[in-house]
């Protein structure tokens, strides 16, 4: 009977550079879940958007963020494209540039 | 079949809430209901105390939750709080103006206490909705606000999830503290936090504190349609009646806090680790509190649904909330009941740097602890 509530979900595509490799994202699934359940080793922590381990550089494409970056991410970042994977879904399909562990400070 | 079973499992607050609201309607001792209610589920939780199972799943792992019925559900509970606040405004403005003819002081007290019980509940909706989907964070920050507590879904997200088991997180209770310290800690801790943070973001934006959006004035505003009904409906009896209910629904909310997490350790930088919760997860806590006893998960995987939880085999006190949270009612049952699963954790969870810790806390603490240990 619940069936009714669900639907069908359509996947879109996040390229990951610099290893150019594609991913699938199901709709409403976030960046950091679908690169982990695919295997990837994303860098990350809390997974609820509060560290700031999973950022990444979206180079296009559009995503629509689940929580205020403003917090963890500065203006500057912010203003050069950086996202929180953990708290990115999909709008369209993107390309991004993940911050490998050796670049954090 | 299963699908809607596994769902409509999760009802049990909605439909309680439902007839709290009724009860406080009727008038007269239903008012009462709310209280006989809770008390109801206090029995069956500790008769179900050894029932345990995990989160139902699929053959092929996926689970039969289904979100939109689940977020639907979620969201409707902002109004249901929302028509809980009315009725019991509707009663006592009875009350103001025609005194003890229309209602009974006791009954009037009735729903007092019936609403507010049922009122600090909106914290596993407000908890669950911080988690997933802008819109949610929203609504949890509105279902808290209904409970002058707006601050605990950023404080939950930023500073909880982050800082968890450490100092730096007031809702982690350290070992030694009483549940009644810990509502006052906890919850002080937690509003500076968010304090903190909109004072830090003012700052790098070169902005002044009273800014439009600062969001921890914006969600103390978001409590004053409750203060301004609750005036209009009893001028001070209002007042007392809306701090009662604040009172005891963040009791409720920090009471959760304490249970989770109290007396566990982690190291400053380590990652946070199932061992740094508490699972409470007998099958009526598990389906009342829709998961949320499932901490161990939680904290491991915080973007995850409260359907998709699963026991993770962490620590686990081995009863229901409302069977715990009696024992914290009288502190040291509580500091007896949990020494015996805080050795269980040293010995078989604890790093060794975190066994140095906890030895550090009990050489420093007070003797009147130290005798009760
Ligand atoms: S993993 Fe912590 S912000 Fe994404």
């Amino acid at each position: 009977m619940l069936n009714v509530f669900k639907k069908v979900v359509p996947t879109q595509i996040a390229k990951l550079e610099p290893f150019g490799v594609e991913i699938a994202i199901e709709k409403g699934e976030r960046l950091l879940s679908a690169a982990l359940r695919q295997g990837l080793d994303w860098p990350h922590r809390c997974k609820v958007g509060s560290c700031g381990t999973c950022k990444a550089v979206l180079i296009s494409g559009e995503i629509k963020s689940q929580l205020d970056f403003a917090y963890v991410l500065t203006d500057k970042e912010i203003d050069e494209g950086y996202i929180l994977a953990c708290q990115s879904m999909l709008k369209s399909d993107i390309s991004v540039r993940v911050v490998q562990r050796k670049e954090m400070k | 079949m299963r699908t809607f079973a596994v769902n409509a499992r999760y009802l049990i607050v909605p439909i309680m809430s439902l007839l709290t609201i009724g009860g406080i309607l009727l008038g007269g001792s239903y008012t009462w209901l709310g209280v006989a209610l809770f008390g109801v589920c206090t029995v069956i939780d500790i008769g179900t105390r050894n029932i345990h199972r995990r989160a139902d799943f699929a053959s092929d792992g996926t689970s039969y939750g289904v979100k939109r019925f689940q977020y639907g559900v979620m969201y409707m509970m902002l109004p249901v709080f929302i028509a809980l606040q009315l009725a019991l405004a509707w009663q006592i403005r009875k009350y103001s103006v025609s005194a003890s003819e229309a209602v009974a002081l006791s009954n009037l007290f009735g729903a007092i206490l019936s609403a507010a019980l049922w009122a600090g509940l909106g914290i596993i909706y407000g908890h669950e909705l911080s988690h997933n989907r802008r819109e949610g964070f929203f609504v949890s920050r509105l279902i808290m606000a209904l409970s002058g507590a707006s601050h605990f879904t950023y404080a939950h997200v930023y500073n909880h999830h982050l800082d968890l088991g450490h100092e730096n997180d007031p809702a982690t209770a350290p070992r030694g503290r009483n549940v009644y310290a810990h509502a006052w800690h906890s919850h002080m801790g937690q509003s500076h936090y968010s304090f903190d943070m909109e004072s830090g973001k003012a700052k790098r934006r070169q902005k002044s504190f009273m800014n439009f959006d600062n969001r921890w004035i914006i969600g103390y505003l978001f409590s004053l349609p409750t203060l301004v009904l609750f005036i209009w409906a009893g001028g001070l009896w209002g007042v007392a009646a809306i701090l009662i209910i604040w009172g005891i629904s963040n009791f409720l909310l920090e009471a959760l806090n304490f249970m989770g997490h109290y007396g566990l350790i982690r190291e400053e930088g380590k990652p946070v680790e199932h061992r740094h919760s508490w699972d409470n997860d007998n099958i009526f806590t598990s389906w009342f509190f829709i998961e949320i006893g499932r901490q161990c998960d939680h904290h491991v995987r915080g973007e995850t649904y409260f359907w998709e939880l699963d026991d993770v085999k962490g620590p686990n006190y081995g009863v229901g909330y409302f069977e715990l949270f009696l024992y914290t009612l009288i502190p040291p049952l509580f500091r007896k009941f949990v020494q015996v699963h805080l050795d269980h954790w040293d010995q078989n969870y604890a790093t060794e740097a975190e066994k140095k810790i906890a030895k550090e806390i009990y050489l420093n603490a007070n003797p009147k602890i130290q005798s009760a240990l």
